[in-house]
């Protein structure tokens, strides 16, 4: 498999481009989101008319139909499968809408700890943008109906879908989050969808493929950064949050409910439990959805790292001992320091922004960022420590309060992105979810690394399609009968070709029942034709025609019998018919048709000899045609020709008018010139249409 | 692309040992392609079977030559011998199985070896040989193809959905697209906590492995006998009397519990259930976790409510005998293991309720043959029946003395033969760090446990404590582990921590807690006493003869598939080749009878250590299909195939592969075939729709005045020699006749 070309072209082009070229070896990618941008991650893929389309998120910095991917630059009702890494907003948050909203008829995949978390994310999203977003794109109702259209894979189960297999390998982004494997007739493409190759508390790193995948698309979230070793970060973690609450202050940590929370909340617990001073610091966290997710956290350890499923054993990790839920901010006792949790991540709406107004004044407090920002979102200024921020209610306030940005998230970082790639060496690398800056940077740096291997890097944007040209190698395998000698090269193979999905096999028919679930079948047909002549006739007039007739006789009747070419039956049934018996081939076909017309022909020869008295009737017939003909060809020589009295034609030309006796010939006319002229012509007529009597 | 060798024909061997009651563990073995392209590379399978813990014979040649081993269930009778073919038979191969087989397997074991090791002087394995045994066995997902490397290369294995027991395996192995199956104690029904099996999904297998045993057997509909289940258990319960079901480990107890779950919960049931093994509230921990092995209604509850069916309200989980002997008396359900009544709490149990009219003891697996169980399930059941009464008596007196005697003598010398190997180990090389046990050496070896240095920080400090401050055996001097603690130091010097000046109490129990990675950490407590507990002891043994006053019911819940419908399964799945092992010869014979007639020509039932020849007579070779050819071929769609007609030129590429090219001559006629299948109800319907009257008459199709249309032989029956449907069409000379024809050629394909 070698890809021979690609370009870059918009979508819309390259259909009418392809049109007429459908069923090629061009594998289109186009990001549909996240190309060039974070948010939103939905990609297209098609190849040999099979059509996969990986995540389908939102923009969480939009709103309404405007957070959407670009679907309308497709034909939903033409893909085959969606995979869904993570149960992130960006990837999995429009699947609703997808599902119940577009012509989408094709079949969902996620992992089982994904479908469970989705359910519960996105009804808590639909109650949460309620009251900010009028535009709903989907209700809790279309939740409930996505739930049952979703199927569930687990890790490295292998699927296959209308000739697509694919798998998924461990992402170690969040729990459940996976890195999908397609192979469409033995083209692999990766997608990571956000992966992360460290270890951290709770999740086990990301897997390297057994395979090298022809194409990686990748997330390049973190460009060419690099993250601290984890214990560096977990300490400047702790560190900043024990001098703040030890002053007094108060910590906000604003974090997405699900996924990095669970790592940080593992982190403060085990910070609180090692530092007794601090027990009486109050940790909250403020999402009841995280609550109600920690039974899917209980449940599908085996997701986790075996240090996770270790502890299992003993006891529940994940029931905390210093931390307690918050339900809202009315049920909030602000009196001295604490430490809370609180979503959304992005500080947009919601407890973590009404936290933050109240806290932001105070230079005492503090606020750790947890994980990466999204560009456009209040979180990402705060980062940049402005003088001033404009609170929810339009007001503006100074910045006090402390700000530390201290990266969790676990997405890959350069150290592990190139590691990653220089083991897996994938020919084709292309780069999604990251801002076009971090991007940029990371192709640099990748095309300089991978400059002596021929590896090409594509960074397309949102709606870019990447095309590719793969000449498949079509392998067959032989099997079977056909298969018992191994041919030298010049022989002839005549068989069989068998395709199921993508792979071919060789057959000899005889084969085809044994190794598919296909049956072949034996028409047998019957056939009988009146015939009352002697039998002999036919055998002698088919041994004019063909080669081979043998005769026999009916082994159990007793007729006689005849093998016309080996192939078709003929036998006497009785003195009036006779049966034509053959097995349906073409040949057999044609031989049976014309021993058919030769059966019918010897019946009418036959038919004249024995009926005597049929030519009186035919001379009358004879003679009614030759009238006929006359009479056209006098028209077609005077025009005007009428049948008269006494069968006599009047022939009127120019307006004289001639009489013409058809049994003597005679002309009755006034005009001479015309009565010689109509006596001549009929005379001719006369004499090509009727026979010359013997007598002249 | 490799090249692959142009012939191969695999031949295999099958080879199965055992009585034909009881059977254990599959070891099918591959021996790799011999070198060279052009010999023939040999695919050889081997299944042994044995019983339990009688195994002797049959493995001991085997097991050296065995390449892989999938184990398929959890229970005993599956995986039973591994830890002895490990440890005493030089087996060495890598094990497969799912992640509920190799925990819930894990827990059986232990079970088992807890149970036997209270009655008897159990010396075929040590739970370290279990622990062992187990560690390296590769955990797959189903449907995940596993690519064997090195010596089984280009062999594929996979497991698939069972039924029977949780994770419970059909494996399918593959090499050059030729299918080997292995289904034995398949469920197709549909269970509370399981799906059934997928194996009817598997089409035309070369070969395929599976059992006799439910051959003969009929069962009842699963709700008629959930019912009489609960009736049987309610009619006991209100008479004032006690259930003891015997049970499995941590298999089919599963479905038990379920039942009785749901029965309670509905019923609002106040009778206490309790399920008493060695390491009951271990199976049901992990039990909870895997809920994606498990039924779909299960994960749909799940993912809709978060409601885990395994929650247990009503069953209490027991690890020892005399948490239930401190329960108030009165009216009680037990499950508790082992099935068998051999040994294990339910034996114990069995004797103390077994001569009370009120009781009632509810089997729900047939006995093994020679078992208690089995005694008991005859009919009419025995008046009385001899038990033996074991326990476990710690040694006193002169026994003691000699005992440690033996034990200081064995010491020194292992002492003594350590110290040396010691010192010519430290003399080759110059290692620092500390000497490490046997159970270090082990734990080193475990990938997940080696990076996590805390892990094994622990794990010496518990082998410290339950060594009791001896030294390790292995080690040339007494040490205590030494830790390496770095402070940290601020501006005003070492960094305190306040908890190291705060006294607190020792707890044994939690700092056992930490210890990670060692799979004998994952005991219930009771278990880990039974471990820790060094006191020598020996085994004492009364026979006595107990009444069976109680009541006996046996009742199928042992989830196989019964005799119907493996026969229709079977003749879905219709192999090239069938095998049948585990059954009685009557069960056994039974089936091959029945498939010989329906289901394909080559069945076998090989004796134990009879060896049998499977070798598939199917050749093959690779081409690549060249696109000059491809682009003039024409496929038509039938089904999820698609078929053409080629003839072609071989050629070879760059690479030395054979390729087909287009032919430069025309190509030569060739046999017509007619490619699909025909049925006469739906040709009937497309006759009618095309505006010709059809009726049935006689078997046959009448179309139109004249024209009738038969199939004889049977196309349902695939493997038989009648595989080819036959039709005839009769009818006179008329235009009908052509028209109808037609209408049926169309309903095939003729390339």
């Amino acid at each position: 498999m070698a890809s021979t070309g690609q370009s870059l072209t918009s979508l819309k082009k390259r259909e009418a481009a392809t049109a007429n070229n459908r069923d090629g070896d061009q594998l289109i990618i186009t990001p549909l989101g996240a190309g060039n941008e974070v948010g939103r991650s939905c990609v297209y893929m098609s190849y040999k008319g099979k059509t996969v389309l990986f995540d389908c998120g939102i923009h969480p910095a939009y709103s309404g139909m405007a957070a959407l991917p670009y679907f309308d630059e497709i034909d939903p009702s033409t893909i085959d499968v969606l995979l869904i890494t993570h149960f992130h907003l960006d990837h999995a948050a429009s699947l609703p809408y997808f599902l119940e909203k577009t012509t989408f008829k094709g079949r969902v995949f996620m992992t089982h700890a994904t479908k469970a978390i989705y359910k519960l994310l996105l009804s808590d999203y639909v109650k949460v943008s309620k009251v900010s977003v009028e535009d709903m794109l989907f209700t809790e109702q279309d939740i409930n109906n996505s739930m049952e259209r979703i199927e569930v894979i687990d890790f490295h189960q292998t699927l296959e879908v209308n000739g697509i297999r694919f798998w998924c390998y461990t992402a170690g982004h969040v729990l459940g989050a996976a890195m999908f494997m397609v192979d469409i007739a033995g083209v692999r493409v990766l997608y990571t969808g956000d992966y992360s190759r460290e270890e951290d508390r709770h999740l086990r790193a990301a897997e390297l493929p057994q395979f090298s995948p022809d194409i990686c698309i990748i997330e390049s979230t973190y460009g060419v950064q690099l993250h601290q070793p984890r214990h560096i970060r977990e300490k400047r973690f702790t560190d900043a949050i024990h001098s703040t609450v030890s002053q007094g202050g108060r910590v906000l940590i604003p974090a997405f409910a699900l996924g990095r929370a669970q790592e940080l909340l593992l982190i403060l617990e085990e910070y609180w439990s090692n530092h007794r001073e601090l027990e009486n610091v109050p940790i909250y966290y403020a999402s009841p959805l995280a609550k109600r997710c920690m039974a899917v956290y209980q449940t599908y350890i085996n997701s986790m790292n075996e240090r996770i499923r270790s502890q299992y054993a003993n006891s529940n990790p994940f029931e905390f001992k210093h931390i307690s839920p918050l339900k809202s901010i009315e049920n909030f006792n602000d009196v001295g320091p604490s430490v809370v949790m609180a979503s959304p991540g992005s500080l947009q709406s919601g407890l973590s922004r009404q936290l933050f107004d109240r806290w932001c004044s105070d230079k005492k407090n503090a606020c750790v960022i947890p994980g990466y920002v999204i560009e456009g979102t209040p979180a990402k200024t705060i980062i940049n420590e402005p003088k001033e921020v404009t609170l929810t209610n339009g007001l503006t306030a100074p910045l006090n309060m402390q700000v530390h940005y201290i990266s969790f998230s676990a997405h890959a970082d350069y150290a592990q992105t190139s590691t990653f790639l220089k083991e897996l060496m994938p020919p084709n690398i292309i780069l999604v979810h990251g801002e076009a800056n971090e991007m940029g940077r990371l192709k640099q740096k990748l095309v300089s690394l991978f400059a002596d291997r021929n590896t090409k890097i594509i960074t397309p944007k949102n709606c870019q399609s990447v095309e590719m040209y793969f000449t498949s190698e079509k392998m067959a395998k032989t099997i079977g009968k056909l298969a018992e000698k191994v041919p030298e090269v010049g022989e002839t193979v005549s068989g069989l070709l068998v395709k199921k999905g993508f792979t071919y096999q060789i057959m000899a028919p005889d084969d085809l029942r044994v190794f598919s679930q296909l049956s072949t079948a034996n028409v047998t047909q019957r056939i009988t034709v009146p015939y009352s002549g002697a039998f002999a006739v036919i055998k002698h007039r088919l041994k004019q025609i063909y080669e081979s007739v043998e005769s026999s006789t009916d082994e159990e009747s007793g007729v006689p019998t005849l093998r016309v070419h080996g192939q078709v039956t003929v036998k006497q049934e009785s003195e009036n018919h006779i049966s034509l018996h053959w097995t349906a081939d073409p040949i057999s076909d044609m031989v049976s048709d014309s021993i058919v017309a030769l059966v019918l022909n010897a019946n009418r020869e036959m038919s004249k000899v024995v009926v005597e008295s049929e030519p009186v009737g035919s001379e009358e017939e004879d003679a009614r045609k030759a009238e006929k003909i006359v009479h056209a060809l006098l028209v077609s020589l005077f025009g005007d020709v009428k049948f008269g009295e006494n069968g006599k034609l009047v022939i009127s030309v120019d307006g004289n008018i001639a009489h013409l006796d058809k049994q003597s010939g005679d002309v009755e006319s006034e005009n001479e010139g015309l009565k010689e002229r109509v006596r001549m012509a009929f005379q001719r007529i006369r004499s090509a249409v009727k026979p010359i009597p013997l007598s002249a | 692309m490799k090249t692959p060798s142009p012939t191969w024909s695999p031949s295999t061997a099958l080879t199965s040992s055992s009585t034909a009651v009881g059977t254990t563990t599959l070891i099918p073995l591959f021996w790799s392609p011999s070198p060279g392209p052009t010999t023939p590379p040999p695919f050889y399978l081997r299944n042994v079977y044995h019983f339990k813990f009688l195994l002797k014979r049959a493995l001991t040649w085997v097991a050296p030559t065995v390449d892989a081993v999938l184990l398929s269930h959890s229970d005993t009778l599956h995986l039973g011998a591994l830890p002895y073919a490990m440890k005493k038979l030089g087996l060495s191969a890598p094990v497969f199985a799912t992640e509920p087989v190799y925990r819930l397997g894990l827990l059986t074991m232990y079970d088992q070896y807890l149970s036997r090791k209270q009655v008897s002087e159990f010396d075929l394995f040590t739970l370290d040989d279990i622990d062992s045994a187990f560690q390296n066995i590769t955990r797959l997902t189903y449907s995940q193809n596993y690519h064997i490397s090195g010596k089984g290369e280009g062999i594929v294995i996979a497991p698939h959905v069972a039924g029977h027991l949780l994770g419970g395996t059909v494996w399918k192995i593959t090499k050059d697209g030729e299918d080997v199956i292995y289904a034995v104690d398949f469920n197709h029904r549909k269970e509370r906590h399981l799906n059934g099996t997928v194996l009817e999904s598997f089409v035309r297998p070369a070969v395929l492995i599976t059992d006799a045993y439910n051959a003969l057997n009929n069962q009842p509909s699963r709700r008629q006998r959930d019912q009489e289940f609960l009736d049987a258990i309610m009619k006991t319960l209100r008479a004032d009397g006690n259930v003891l079901l015997p049970v499995d480990t941590a298999g089919r107890v599963l479905e038990l519990i379920l039942i009785l779950e749901q029965f309670w919960e509905q019923h609002k049931l106040a009778y206490p259930i309790f399920f008493l093994t060695y390491v009951s509230s271990s199976t049901i921990d992990y039990v909870k976790s895997f809920l994606e092995w498990m039924s779909d209604s299960i994960a749909k509850s799940f993912e809709h409510t978060r409601d885990n069916a395994f929650l247990l309200r009503h069953v209490k989980l027991l690890i020892n005998k005399s948490d239930l002997e401190s329960v108030p008396d009165g009216p009680k359900v037990v499950l508790a293991s082992m099935g068998s009544l051999e040994a294990g709490f339910s034996h114990d149990i069995f004797v103390e309720w077994v001569s009370d009219t009120k009781n009632l003891i509810l089997f729900s697996e047939r006995g093994q043959f020679g078992t208690l169980a089995r005694m008991l399930q005859a009919d009419p059941p025995p008046k009385a029946v001899k038990v033996t009464m074991s326990k476990r008596v710690p040694l006193v007196g002169e026994e003691l003395a000699a005992y440690e005697e033996e034990q200081n003598r064995i010491k020194k010398e292992e002492a003594l033969k350590a110290s040396l190997i010691k010192e010519e180990e430290s003399k080759a090389s110059l290692r620092t760090e500390l000497p490490v046990n046997d159970q270090m050496v082990l734990d080193a070896n475990n990938t997940h446990s080696s990076s996590n240095a805390i892990g094994q920080r622990s794990e010496a400090f518990r082998d410290v404590l339950i060594d009791g401050f001896l030294p390790p055996s292995t080690s040339v001097a007494p040490m205590f582990p030494f830790y390496d603690c770095s402070s940290e130091w601020d501006d005003f010097g070492e960094v305190i921590n306040p908890d190291d000046y705060v006294t607190k109490d020792v707890n044994m129990d939690q700092m056992l807690m930490p210890v990670d990675g060692d799979l004998a950490g994952k005991l219930d407590e009771g278990s880990v006493s039974l471990i820790l507990d060094t006191t020598p002891s020996k085994v004492v043994s009364t026979e006595l003869t107990v009444q069976v006053k109680c009541s006996l019911i046996y009742m199928d819940f042992e989830g196989r598939s019964d005799g119907r419908s493996i026969k229709s399964i079977l003749a879905h799945v219709a192999p090239l080749k069938l095998v049948l092992v585990h059954g009685s010869a009557e069960a056994t014979e039974h089936l091959k009878q029945h498939c010989l007639q329906h289901v394909c020509p080559h069945v076998y039932a090989p004796q134990i250590e009879e060896t049998i020849d499977v070798t598939s007579d199917l050749c093959a070779y690779k081409v690549q299909l060249s696109e000059k050819l491809m682009s003039n071929v024409l496929f038509k769609k039938l089904g999820e195939y698609e078929i053409a007609w080629i003839d072609a030129e071989v050629g070879k590429t760059e690479n030395g592969m054979l390729s087909l090219l287009p032919l430069s001559s025309p190509a030569p006629p060739h046999k017509t075939v007619l490619v699909g299948d025909i049925k006469m109800a739906d040709f009937k319907q497309f006759l009618a729709s095309k505006g010709v009257q059809v009726e049935f008459a006689g078997g046959a199709l009448r179309c139109g005045e004249y024209v009738t249309l038969r199939k004889v032989g049977d196309a349902s029956q695939k493997g038989g020699s009648a595989a080819i449907q036959q039709i005839i069409l009769e009818g006179p000379l008329t235009e009908e006749y052509y028209k109808i024809r037609e209408y049926l050629y169309s309903q095939f394909y003729a390339p």
